[in-house]
């Protein structure tokens, strides 16, 4: 249950490895009574997000013991895996960002609608405001997961329920070691702390760092020559 | 009898906002129909109306029982005994027995309390040296239980005290009978004393129990924070007063665009003037006297939408050390409490969950939008618990759920009795969830 401060006494870390998620729980106000449970490939809560069974059973032993106040699902995949083809790397990001994912994300909503109470966090990205050509696929994924996740919110209203949504830019993590930093890109720690600004926040949607709401309106009004110019350098 | 879909309920703290569905009930029948209805699965909750600070009486997903319509009070004179509703209200009580010239031997800082949560939380009032808590003067109680039963327990009875201070959690109270004690009047002899300090106000409220029935100090924890105050002493009295009722005639405040108006300075403010005020040396009507704030219908908002939390502990005598810590916190925190109380606690009663017990007991307001507060008060909940003290459930909003059994050592065997009289575990509240009490 949340506490009177509003705070959340039992949290699920979809993605218990996720440097980004770990940032956001560790940027909460502190809370010694808090229970954070760590669902990741291995442990007590060992999950595979791209197994359905996996799924199932994840978010009936995480309800089983008590009341899940917040879901922080930080599960993502980049898709560039030297050593798959194209096509497999984005099978694999179209499958734990989008197809995975919600699927899970319903699974937490049905039980999180009986309790009548409840965060969710989802982990959007910057890349699904317009396409680019280095990195549509993911995009597309993140585009998806975004495009659910407002409509989810929107179905939600009046169950207790509540769902936010991170979106972040560059965010220098394992994900995305060795890559080259583009303008805007922040640490995984500075990710924490926008991620725990939107719990915090009434808005629907928080970007990381702020000014990329502003960056997203002008990327999308940019006419495509000039665009696609800039998104090649 | 009727069902309403989920509506959102909140504490009288206002700093909780659950969804729940609410059922009413005006007789037994109709009450056991709801209950035989009812889902284990989120379950059900008697409520009352809703005094309780934080989430004791929200039931998040869950159903709330409204028995408001079970307010029947029937007294018998010549024996003192009054019989009474689970719905109806000690302020009702109290119209009742004074129109006989009784009055009940223990009444809390608002009238606005049903039977059923004034058992539930076994309350207290400025009485508490000498008389106890409220199971002191009940002598029997009607219970509803999950299975649909009605049983009646008196206090030879575990069930009974595990009913007492038992938050709702062990059936729903339908029915409280209980002993009135003799008035003369209307009225009660009020001596208040202004002190400079702490140290003086433990002084002249530990030198006052003997001679007043009703002993209390307000506190100013403001400023310097020395812990400067009005005591106030008072003795039921013959002498008949004019008396408006305290209750519902008074201005209602209304919530001004959320805006919580309880800062350092208006504190300070308030503070300055509540101290300086003419100190009273006369009759007081006896329900303005008990209900001071009910005069002003939900004072609540005046925290605006962040909602506050009340903080109530109790510490032994000889341990008025941990006070000097408290001051000390609250004050590099900035944060200023205007409704400060001081008293002094007399024998604890038989129940396992109730709060009261030889000692001191301060209680404390304050906006959840303290910066800094919940991590303070979680540390000094630590030297509290060491110290031997504890906190009051049904003020209770932010406690570490660890340190429950300590505060409170007999929670395993209230559990045992709990789990006996609701093996399904029908009856659930946000509380209960939050501090993993059942």
């Amino acid at each position: 249950m949340l506490n009177g401060f509003k705070s959340p006494g039992r949290i699920a870390l979809i993605g218990g490895e996720s440097e980004i998620g770990l940032a956001i729980v560790s940027h909460l106000p502190e809370d010694k009574s808090r229970e954070v449970i760590l669902v990741s490939r291995s442990g007590e809560y060992a999950m595979d997000i791209t197994v359905k069974a996996d799924r199932e059973r994840t978010v009936h032993n995480l309800f089983a013991k008590g009341d899940v106040d917040l879901a922080i699902v930080a599960v993502g995949l980049l898709g560039n895996d030297p050593d798959k083809s194209s096509a497999d790397n984005l099978l694999a990001a179209m499958d734990v960002n989008y197809l995975s994912t919600v699927h899970f994300v319903e699974l937490l909503v049905e039980r999180m609608k009986e309790q009548a109470h409840g965060t969710i966090l989802l982990i959007s990205s910057f890349a699904q405001v317009r396409p680019r050509d280095d990195n549509f696929g993911y995009g597309s994924t993140k585009a998806g997961l975004d495009f659910y996740a407002r409509g989810l919110a929107s179905k939600l209203k009046g169950t207790g329920v509540t769902v936010k949504i991170l979106r972040p830019g560059f965010v220098q993590s394992k994900m995305t070691r060795g890559m080259a930093l583009p303008p805007f890109a922040i640490t995984s720690e500075e990710c924490g702390r926008y991620g725990a600004q939107a719990l915090r926040s009434k808005k629907l949607i928080t970007w990381a760092p702020s000014i990329l709401k502003y960056v997203a309106v002008v990327f999308k009004a940019l006419p495509a020559f000039i665009f696609t110019r800039i998104s090649h350098r | 009898m009727q069902i309403t879909d989920p509506v959102i309920t909140s504490g009288w703290g206002n700093n909780f906002h659950s969804l729940s569905s609410k059922a009413s009930a005006s007789t037994v029948a109709e009450a056991q129909e709801i209950v035989a209805k009812a889902s284990t699965a989120r379950g059900l909750l008697a409520t009352g109306l809703h005094r309780s600070y934080g989430d004791s009486a929200l039931n998040s997903g869950g159903t709330l029982l409204d028995l408001a319509a079970m307010n029947y009070i029937r007294i018998d004179r010549a024996s003192r005994i009054a019989v009474a509703g689970a719905g109806a209200t000690i302020a009702e009580l109290e119209r009742a027995a004074l129109a006989q010239s009784l009055f009940p031997p223990i009444v809390p800082g608002t009238g606005y309390v049903t039977m059923g949560g004034a058992v539930a939380a076994d309350i207290h009032g400025k009485s508490h040296h000498r008389t106890g808590s409220f199971s002191k003067a009940v002598r029997r109680m009607t219970l509803l239980l999950s299975t649909g039963e009605v049983v009646d327990y008196t206090p030879k009875d575990v069930e009974f005290w595990a009913t007492v201070g038992g938050l709702g959690l062990t059936g729903t109270i339908l029915e409280v009978e209980l002993e009135l004690r003799e008035v003369t009047s209307n009225s009660v002899f009020v001596l208040e004393k202004r002190v400079k300090n702490l140290e003086e106000m433990i002084t002249t409220l530990a030198e006052s129990d003997s001679d007043f029935e009703h002993t209390v100090a307000w506190i100013d924890l403001s400023g310097d924070y020395r812990g400067r105050g009005v005591v106030s002493l008072g003795n039921y009295c013959a002498k008949q007063v004019k008396s408006k009722e305290a209750t519902s005639k008074g201005p209602t405040l209304p919530s001004i665009v959320g805006k919580n108006f309880i800062t350092p300075l208006s504190v300070r403010a308030f503070n300055e003037i509540w101290y300086r005020k003419p100190l009273k040396n006369g009759e007081s009507a006896l329900t303005r006297y008990m209900h001071p704030l009910d005069g002003i219908n939900r004072w609540n908002n005046i925290y605006g939408s962040a909602g506050f939390l009340q903080y109530q502990f109790v510490i032994d005598i000889g341990k008025e050390q941990i006070f000097e810590r408290l001051f000390a916190g609250l004050r590099a925190l900035k944060a200023a409490s205007f409704l400060g109380v001081l008293k002094k606690f007399g024998e604890q009663s038989a129940a396992p969950l109730s709060f009261p017990r030889p000692g001191w007991t301060l209680t404390l307001d304050y906006s959840t939008s303290v910066p800094g507060l919940e991590k303070f008060l979680q540390e000094f909940d630590e030297v509290l618990v060491a110290a031997g003290g504890r906190t009051y459930l049904i003020k209770d909003s932010r406690v570490d759920p660890a340190l429950i059994p300590a505060m409170y050592p007999r929670l395993g065997e209230w559990r045992k009795v709990r789990e006996s009289m609701d093996p399904k575990g029908l009856w659930q509240s946000d509380q209960a969830r939050r501090l993993h009490l059942c």
